[in-house]
């Protein structure tokens, strides 16, 4: 029966989302990357020649432009450049989603417990995530690539989720705080519920809805992050990126002669973020009049 | 020691309880403003007793049940349960603690986890203080349920709050606070937010309740007619200070204290 009601409530939530313009087209986009991402898996089960790293078209020598044989042409060694796109799309996905998840999860434990706590440990929790939120994240991987050599790419996963926790850590924060004084978490003080009880019972499923929508932000900045870090050339040089295209045609020379070749990982990378954004702000209309009908609710 | 002998121990007692609240006046200045919320506080209630708490808004009504379920703590004074004082019990104490006096809070709506299901609610009591098996709680929620009035309990059990009326609320607010069969109950004007017709169903039913299991209830009101219908004791209090102390009926009809009478008078609609 619960079941059922999650689904109901699910459902009509849905409807609204889809109904919205933004959260129409952020979900279209979002299906054709997703799309994009499924056949990077695919394409070099066609012949080896289309593996986006290893892959050589043995009869070119040079970046040539689209044809028959490579959809968006191949770059300079002969590597074919849109199955390239798609295992970026795959990158893409992998970096945001968990960069964004592993954030998400931080921000939201740190958050409740540094509001719920309160008193000394919230002003250390809180001064730490100031200090980490001031800090700008593309200097500091850049500062740490260039002293310890390049990273692979779950180290720069990592490194961006722990750069991106403190906003969340904020909301969540107030979020608790103004949960911690409602009468039903004293109830379950006064019924003798223990204090990881009460934030992991009764206030996280409160906040979870806010943290999900956050994450959908994370998401968008830890693409460009990544993006921007490997096209400044500190990226993980084993996994071809959209942002690791563009370093590759910046390096090779061919910025301005091969558009063919740099347009298209710039267009996804704007359009993937894109697509994130509005699934937040769609999703932030779907969200807002629910948590009013609960406000109404008293 | 013969005093003792003669009266049976109070289930709870205040001994002159004082709590202050002091909050910073300013970021920049030292000082701070205190209030009062209750002063040098005197109270004993008797096992099976319904003892009534009675006065305005921001009396120390409030303050003195969050005081007896340990949410908070007294500055002043010291409180007993069952003859023994709570000092500063912690852990396993605590918690056996917790388990004999329990609270049913005033707002309905705000009192219960809107993402927890009815049965949810009841049992997170009983899983906290880790009572029987995963059977026998829910036969003891379903119990519960019937005693508190919401039949059939198998209708309710899977219900989310929001699906619930407020007397239907407050009822499950009772079925948590009784579930653990506790010595003590505060409850803080629990019919303040409902229809006067509910309110009187709810009264016949805490009176159920402390008929059935000999419980003694705090019951806290600005109401005095519904202390009158409820209680059998009173006292009044009047900014933090208990002013008169009683059996209802006397303390009705005799009023001693200026304020008792003030109260009495001003009273609207007094006829039950
Ligand atoms: N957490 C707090 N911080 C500061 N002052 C408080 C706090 N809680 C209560 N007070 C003050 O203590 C006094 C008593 O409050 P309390 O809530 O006990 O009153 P009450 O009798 O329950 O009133 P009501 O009938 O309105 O519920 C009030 O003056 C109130 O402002
Ligand atoms: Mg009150």
């Amino acid at each position: 029966m619960s079941q059922n009601q999650h689904i109901e409530r699910f459902q009509k939530g849905w409807k609204i989302f889809i109904k919205n313009p933004l959260g129409k087209t952020g979900v279209t986009l979002l299906l054709i990357f997703m799309l994009m991402a499924i056949a990077s898996f695919f394409i070099p089960l066609i012949d080896p020649m289309y593996d986006p790293m290893t892959g050589i078209d043995p009869l070119i020598k040079t970046s040539t432009g689209p044809s028959m044989q490579h959809f968006l042409g191949t770059d300079n060694v002969g590597r074919d450049l849109f199955a390239q796109l798609m295992e970026g799309a795959k990158i893409a996905f992998i970096v945001g989603l968990s960069s964004a998840f592993i954030s998400i999860v931080m921000g939201t434990v740190i958050g409740m417990i540094s509001g719920y706590a309160g008193g000394m440990t919230d002003i250390i929790l809180m001064r730490m995530a100031d200090i980490i939120m001031i800090m700008p994240s593309l200097v500091i991987l850049l500062i740490l690539a260039s002293l310890f050599g390049q990273f692979n790419i779950w180290i720069i996963v990592f490194i961006i989720a722990i750069m991106r926790w403190p906003a969340v850590s904020r909301i969540i924060r107030s979020q608790t705080l103004s949960l911690k004084s409602r009468p039903f978490i004293e109830a379950s003080r006064v019924a003798g519920a223990s204090n990881i009880r009460i934030i992991f019972r009764h206030i996280m499923p409160n906040v979870l809805p806010l943290a999900f929508l956050y994450m959908t932000f994370r998401v968008t900045s830890a693409i460009l992050v990544e993006a921007a870090l490997s096209f400044l050339g500190f990226g993980d040089p084993s996994q071809v990126s959209w942002g690791m295209m563009l370093q590759w045609v910046w390096k090779s020379g061919y910025m301005f002669q091969a558009p063919y070749w740099m347009i298209p990982p710039g267009l996804c990378i704007s359009l993937l973020t894109l697509s994130f954004y509005m699934l937040g702000r769609a999703m932030d209309e779907v969200l807002d009049p629910r948590l009013r009908k609960e406000e109404e609710e008293r | 020691m013969e005093d003792k002998e003669k009266r049976p121990i109070p289930v709870m007692e205040l001994k002159g309880v004082t709590k202050e609240y002091c909050l910073r006046d300013s970021f920049f200045s030292r000082g701070s403003t205190c209030v009062i919320a209750m002063n040098n506080v005197n109270l004993a209630i008797q096992k099976g007793e319904i003892f009534g708490l009675v006065g305005q808004s921001g009396s120390g009504k409030t303050t003195t049940g969050r005081l007896m379920v340990k949410l908070e703590n007294p500055s002043k004074g010291v409180i007993k349960l069952n003859g023994e004082p709570l000092s500063n019990i912690q852990g396993k104490a605590l918690k056996s603690y917790r388990s004999k006096v329990q609270m049913i809070f005033q707002d309905p709506y705000q009192s219960l986890n809107p993402h927890l299901s009815i049965s949810e609610t009841i049992l997170e009591p009983l899983i906290v203080n880790k009572i029987g098996d995963a059977h026998s709680r829910e036969q003891k929620v379903i119990n519960t349920l019937d005693i508190v009035g919401l039949a059939p309990a198998r209708e309710y059990y899977n219900r989310y709050p929001h699906q619930l009326s407020g007397g239907q609320r407050q009822r499950v607010a009772i079925a948590r606070a009784i579930v653990l069969d506790p010595e003590f109950i505060v409850a803080d004007e629990p019919t303040s937010m409902l229809d006067a017709t509910i309110a009187i169903q709810l009264f016949k039913l805490l009176k159920q309740i402390r008929k059935k299991y000999n419980m003694a209830f705090l019951f806290i009101t600005h109401n005095l007619a519904a202390a009158k219908y409820l209680c059998d004791r009173i006292a009044v209090i009047h900014n933090g200070v208990i002013v008169e102390t009683g059996s209802t009926n006397v303390v009705i009809r005799y009023p001693q204290h200026p304020y008792t009478k003030k109260l009495i008078e001003t009273h609207p609609g007094f006829n039950f």
